[in-house]
């Protein structure tokens, strides 16, 4: 019965890591240079969630099994001025679009909350129980 | 054995029984609640339907057979995976609405299964101590 918990807050984990990734692209939206300095636009990353328990996969739960950059292509903006333009005068912005963050950002945020209620419930099938035993 | 008898009389087997159904269901709607961004999950659920025909025919025989002739161990929960939602493109079927309602059903069954198991207790401890 206790299990219920334990499930519920890896699945607590998981939601968190991917808001906090989502945050994280967020953050990057403008960003065209990487830790070193040189020009490199960030790519946006988003979490792959598998059945399991992150420590044992046979135990009932969810966990994060990587966290991948999206391949898809840079967004090209005209600005010549920019001194990371390219020769045609294009500068290549992160791929990250504001709109599928905020939509997955709120999805991560009421999957929290489900998990929330969920052990909410378990949490009070587990007090009755223990006013059989009292 | 006597004591035996005494446990296994009434309803107490049945809702022994009932509990574990409700822990057990409680446990796999949690798992579909934590799985419901998972790609390719496939929800899982136990058959409410079938574990009420199991317990109403073992109900049946205990009626007519010696008090506390009838094991109620023997009943199985069958698993049914029938209640999923629609097919996401993430393969993932959940239907968050009815995972909730189910949820919030099965924990109102399993408290009152409790609650009913409490005064075949409290029943039973009145007869011994011979106190009301």
């Amino acid at each position: 019965m206790f299990d219920i918990l334990d499930m519920g807050a890896s699945g607590l984990v998981a939601q968190r890591i991917r808001l906090d990734t989502i945050a994280g692209n967020i953050a990057n939206m403008n960003t065209t240079h990487d830790a070193q300095g040189r020009v490199s636009p960030y790519r946006r990353r988003f979490v792959v969630f598998a059945p399991g328990q992150a420590d044992d996969p046979s135990q009932p739960g969810v966990h994060v099994q990587s966290i991948q950059e999206d391949q898809s292509p840079f967004i090209r903006k005209y600005d010549p001025g920019n001194p990371d333009a390219g020769k045609d005068g294009y500068v290549e912005l992160p791929n990250v679009d504001m709109t599928i963050e905020f939509v997955n950002a709120l999805e991560a945020s009421r999957a929290y909350e489900a998990n929330v209620t969920m052990m909410e419930t378990a949490k009070s099938m587990i007090s009755s129980d223990l006013r059989l035993l009292a | 054995m006597f004591i035996d008898r005494l446990l296994n009389e009434d309803s107490s087997p049945l809702l022994e029984q009932w509990l574990k159904f409700t822990d057990a269901r409680a446990e796999l709607l949690g798992d579909d609640v934590v799985n419901a961004s998972t790609p390719g999950y496939k929800q899982k659920d136990l058959s409410v339907d079938a574990f009420q025909k199991q317990l109403e025919s073992h109900l049946e025989t205990s009626e007519t057979a010696s008090p506390g002739s009838v094991s109620f161990d023997d009943i199985n929960f069958d698993s049914d995976s029938a209640t999923g939602g629609i097919l996401f493109h993430d393969q993932n079927n959940r239907s968050m609405e009815q995972l909730m309602t189910d949820q919030a059903k099965n924990a109102l069954m399993h408290n009152l299964a409790v609650e009913l198991l409490r005064q075949q207790y409290s029943i039973l401890t009145a007869a011994l101590s011979e106190k009301a």
